[in-house]
């Protein structure tokens, strides 16, 4: 079959093409955070000590700069093959092998454009709007970088205790790009895409933040880090599942699981007893009938609440995706660049570099609210199997064979396994969600204008509010991400 | 004179009526239209079409290539149904000759032109889905079907887009039995198709918020323009000369022309596309059962080919609507007057009336709804 | 060039057709021309086109509601604009034709005819593009403008007097939009 062929090249593509991004990212940082200090460190001066220390602080920022460029690049050219299989198209397949090297021509060829400024532009702000729009893809993730590498010693120096208020706010910063954009170019195609996006930001800005909130509700807390920390532990911990609702039948299946395999490795240092007793256990274990328990009025509460809180941050989930959707002007929401009615939108006008770097940003953004879900929602860089059926299939000997196939690099430090590991899971849960994205475009039209306030004001800022209200509520009941 | 205590009511902010130029090389505009929007905030006030970016003086070439060369000019009037061109102008010379058409031919033209019909209704289906902003996902999958019927035409005519197939006198070329199985084979998989579309696309909740209730044509003010084909049979006018003025075979067909009753809307005028779609793939069953052997050309397809002097008017149902060509011939080897009646002209001139108050979004959702081929307008 | 069209007329009809008849009735008079293809043809006199346009229009027998298309012909000795009507009810044809002497029309001025798309939206495109293509001037039409060619294209390029007086291929001139 055609199309089989198709998905196994989309996938060798996106496999060499992350070996590639992240290799490049992984090299780097090895070079400035890790080898060359070392390297100073052999000089006893405090000039030496200094600028291993300013290396080590540089690490997160450079990493960013390698990895931005080259991850816009492998986006554009996944999507444009995955829309490819959608629609019963080929795709780019010519450029170096199988097409791998499309979008870097492309690239190159944005780059030696000419670098047009229409007659009767604002020149400044023409030339400020790209950057007002790139900029905060490059620092208001820093956060997020502490988050997904596990809290690695490098990236310490970027988490902040109020990581998410931090990206939120530089997140709603590119709407004033566009806008200039827009108002700069001396075009009216463009300055209704403006306005378009001002009007949408604000819209859509509410529900993605009140969906956010409710996380930082239920986690109790701004730190990214640490809410990706909480979530740890399987599947069944993730914020999307109630943030840790369920860590009641988490305990009890491995329980469960451990008695009837009993030749099986034993789960945890924890006995069965202290699980069941720990405070957060019982409702849920009560409600699922795995425990004997007394039917009291406290636990038919507390089982209401658990169902609602996992219900409350699915749609929590649902709330974000399509608020993100909608702030990064992606279809269904591509109102500021609706092709068939206002040509291009905000960069009609623009060409050459600075139409690259809106496409870059573009790309970043989408790669950005992936991992703020998958950071928020998805457990961060944590394993969805949890631990107990882990073990049961292999998972020790697996880490320690790969422990012992990598040491060579861990002893030179290239290597920081739970980091890789934490890198690993998050690069498949931020590209799944990116692939979702793509398959979205590949399948709906647009909204129009009037319609799409109406949705964002009528029927997403509602449902967010309730699912705030709701998860307030219901955390009282539950206990949840306390003392982890 | 003014005093101190005179205020300046008149608003500071320029709230003027914007002025845009949509096209003609705007991307959806379905090749080189150009629209004069007025606009209020983003709605449209007013419009002005500019036509004539494609203007190839099809007429003048009429009355100065002979009717031979000519009839291979005529594809291009409706590039995606060229068929239906050749076949009103040889419908107009049959009648102003007087010559006759042989029953396989009659049947051949009905099978390719009803094929030509589906084509052009898949190509609208995906450009249509394009204009609503579904950019890059299921406007592919029609073409795959347009595909294969291509495929097919290229088996017949030699060519995809400009067939030349249909003569004045009859057709070109026999079809040979591998031909007539393919089709078949093609029209028993092809309703299955029209099931996927409908199913991602007729209840897909954004496509019906942007077709629903948005230009809505009423009946009169369709009749009052001359309005045709699909656009006016979905607000409940039913013209359709296979049926009303019937030609050719289609007294022999059995088929149902679907009908609106009420006043559609862009949402009617795609979902009698499709019932249309459907429809022309049972004529083309029938016309495979009913293929009689026999001549394919009443008149000699020669250089110096003639029409005998007279005057006359015939017209088809092509996919837009009536399209009729008018001729005036005095007998020698090129017409004295050839004028088109293009439907995709006259049902462009409702555009200024349906996009008024409308916002500038729907512009292209109702202008992709009427189906008009640029082409087709400026000839 | 200027060969007459329809060379051998046939025999002139004996009577006014059905629609000649009911405009006869209504005091518009016409003279029946030769049918064309068995479609009945009437000419009928510019001042009461308009007229006989809204009788055949509105009356419930005939109901000719179907403007199809508005041709304008340069004939042998006359400019022809040729009116089809349909019927979208009944399945009535009628061709009327409005002629206007070539001798008549003064030197250097366009033929004059009615126009209609005042009360018939249908004409007005039409009209336009035959005002553009064959040069006949239809009074009273609110937007009387070249629709196909350009605005300032000289001449009218389906006459049969026509020359072409720029090269649009090989337009040297400075200053020119061609």
């Amino acid at each position: 079959m055609r199309n089989g062929a198709e998905i196994l090249k989309l996938g060798t593509l996106t496999i060499t093409w992350w070996c590639i991004i992240f290799g490049a990212v992984w090299i780097a940082c090895y070079l400035v955070g890790v080898a060359l200090p070392m390297m100073l460190s052999s000089y006893d001066s405090d000039m030496a000590r200094m600028t291993a220390e300013t290396l080590k602080a540089l690490t997160p920022i450079l990493s960013v700069l390698v990895f931005i460029p080259i991850n816009a690049m492998f986006m554009v050219l996944i999507e444009r093959r995955a829309l490819a299989i959608f629609t019963v198209r080929l795709g780019p397949n010519r450029v170096g092998p199988d097409g791998y090297l499309q979008t870097a021509a492309d690239a190159v060829k944005l780059l030696f454009k000419e670098d047009i400024t229409p007659h009767g532009a604002d020149a400044f702000m023409f030339t400020l709007a790209p950057i007002v729009f790139f900029a905060p893809s490059i620092f208001g993730a820093m956060p997020l970088l502490a988050a997904v590498t596990n809290y690695h010693e490098l990236f310490q120096i970027v988490n902040l205790p109020t990581g998410i208020f931090f990206i939120l706010a530089a997140s709603s910063v590119p709407v004033v790009g566009i806008v200039m954009g827009g108002w700069a170019s001396n075009n009216k195609y463009s300055l209704v895409g403006g306005l378009r996006s001002a009007a949408q930001a604000i819209s859509y800005e509410i529900p993605l933040v009140l969906s956010l909130v409710t996380i930082c509700l239920l986690a109790g807390s701004l730190d990214v880090v640490q809410i990706a920390k909480q979530q740890s532990g399987g599947i069944l911990n993730w914020n999307i599942l109630g943030g840790g609702a369920l860590r009641g039948l988490d305990a009890a299946l491995a329980l469960k699981f451990s008695n009837s395999a009993a030749s099986l490795q034993q789960l945890s240092a924890m006995s069965p007893e202290q699980v069941i007793k720990s405070s957060y256990v019982e409702p849920t274990m009560a409600a699922l009938g795995l425990a004997a328990g007394q039917e009291s009025m406290a636990t038919i509460i507390a089982v209401i609440a658990v169902l609602v809180l996992i219900g409350a941050t699915f749609i929590a989930y649902g709330l974000y995706m399509t608020g993100a959707c909608a702030e990064i002007n992606r279809i269904p929401f591509d109102l500021p660049e609706a092709e068939s009615e206002l040509v291009s939108g905000y960069n009609t006008e623009y060409s050459g570099i600075k139409f690259a770097i809106f496409f870059l940003a573009e790309f970043t953004n989408l790669f950005i609210v992936a991992s703020i879900a998958a950071v928020m929602f998805l457990g961060g860089g944590d394993c969805p199997v949890p631990a107990w059926l882990g073990n049961a299939l292999g998972g020790p000997q697996l880490a320690s064979v790969i422990n012992q196939v990598l040491n060579p690099l861990i002893q030179i430090k290239l290597v920081d396994p739970p980091t890789l590991f934490a890198a690993i899971w998050v690069i498949l849960k931020v590209y799944s969600i990116v692939f979702f994205a793509v398959l979205i475009r590949g399948t709906l039209p647009r909204f129009r204008i009037d319609q799409l306030m109406d949705f964002g004001w009528k029927r997403l800022i509602p449902l967010s509010l309730i699912v705030f209200l709701l998860v307030v509520f219901a955390r009282e009941f539950v206990n949840v991400h306390v003392g982890s | 004179m003014a005093t101190d205590t005179e205020v300046d009511l008149t608003p500071r902010l320029k709230t003027d009526e914007m002025l845009i130029n949509m096209g003609p090389q705007h991307p959806a505009t379905h090749g080189v239209l150009r629209l004069i929007l007025t606009l209020d905030g983003e709605i449209v006030r007013h419009t002005e079409p500019i036509l004539g970016h494609l203007h190839r003086a099809q007429e003048w070439q009429g009355q100065n290539r002979t009717w031979f060369q000519y009839q291979a000019l005529i594809d291009r009037v409706d590039y995606l149904s060229g068929m239906f061109t050749s076949w009103a102008m040889a419908r107009a010379a049959e009648v102003v000759d007087g010559c006759e058409v042989p029953e396989r031919a009659e049947y051949l033209r009905v099978m390719v032109s009803e094929m030509n019909r589906i084509t052009s209704h898949l190509l609208w289906l995906g450009t249509y889905l394009i204009d609503l902003g579904a950019m890059f996902g299921f406007p592919f999958y029609p073409f795959r079907e347009r595909e294969k019927l291509l495929e097919l035409f290229e088996e017949i005519a030699g060519q995809r887009m400009m067939f030349n197939y249909i003569r004045i006198g009859g057709v070109m070329r026999n079809p040979k039995d591998a031909w007539l199985s393919k089709l078949k084979k093609f029209t028993e998989e092809f309703p299955d198709r029209v099931d996927e579309y409908e199913a991602i696309v007729t209840e897909n909740p954004i496509f019906l918020k942007r077709t629903k209730g948005v230009g809505i044509l009423r009946k009169e003010l369709g009749m009052d323009y001359g309005i045709t084909g699909p656009s006016i049979r979905a607000s409940g006018v039913n013209i359709d000369l296979r049926r009303t003025k019937p030609y050719s075979v289609y007294p022999k067909l059995k088929f149902d022309v679907p009908v609106n009753d009420r006043d559609g809307d862009t949402f009617d005028r795609y979902i009698f596309r499709i019932r249309e779609m459907r429809q022309s793939n049972e004529i083309i069953k029938q016309c495979l059962d009913m293929l009689p052997q026999g001549e394919i050309s009443g008149k000699k397809q020669i250089a110096g080919l003639r029409v005998k002097a007279g005057e006359g008017f015939a017209a088809v149902e092509s996919p837009r609507g009536t399209l009729g060509c008018y001729i005036i011939s005095n007998g020698s080897d090129r017409a004295y007057r050839i004028k088109w009646r293009n439907p995709s002209f006259c049902n462009l001139s409702i555009l200024p009336e349906l996009l008024k108050n409308h916002p500038i979004a729907d512009v292209m959702a109702i202008f992709g709804s009427i189906d008009v081929i640029l082409p087709d307008v400026d000839r | 060039m200027s060969e007459t069209p329809a060379a051998k007329p046939p025999e002139e009809p004996k009577g006014p057709g059905l629609c000649g008849q009911f405009l006869k009735d209504h005091g518009i008079a016409t003279t029946r021309l030769p049918d064309s293809c068995g479609v009945e043809t009437i000419e009928i006199d510019g001042a009461h086109l308009e007229a006989a346009m809204k009788l055949l229009r509105g009356s419930s027998e005939i109901k000719l509601d179907y403007l199809v298309a508005v041709s304008g012909v340069d004939s042998a000795d006359t400019f022809d604009s040729v009116y089809q009507l349909w019927s979208y009810s009944n399945n009535n044809e009628l061709i009327i034709k409005v002629r206007v002497k070539k001798t008549d029309v003064v030197e250097g001025q366009l033929p004059l005819v009615p126009s209609l798309a005042r009360f018939w939206s249908a004409a007005n495109w039409h009209e336009r593009e035959t005002y553009d293509l064959v040069g006949i001037r239809y009074y009273g039409h609110p937007y009387l403008r070249r629709i196909l060619n350009v605005w300032d294209w000289d001449g009218h390029p389906l006459r049969r007097d026509y020359k072409q007086l720029v090269d649009a291929l090989n337009d040297k001139a400075p200053g020119s939009f061609r």
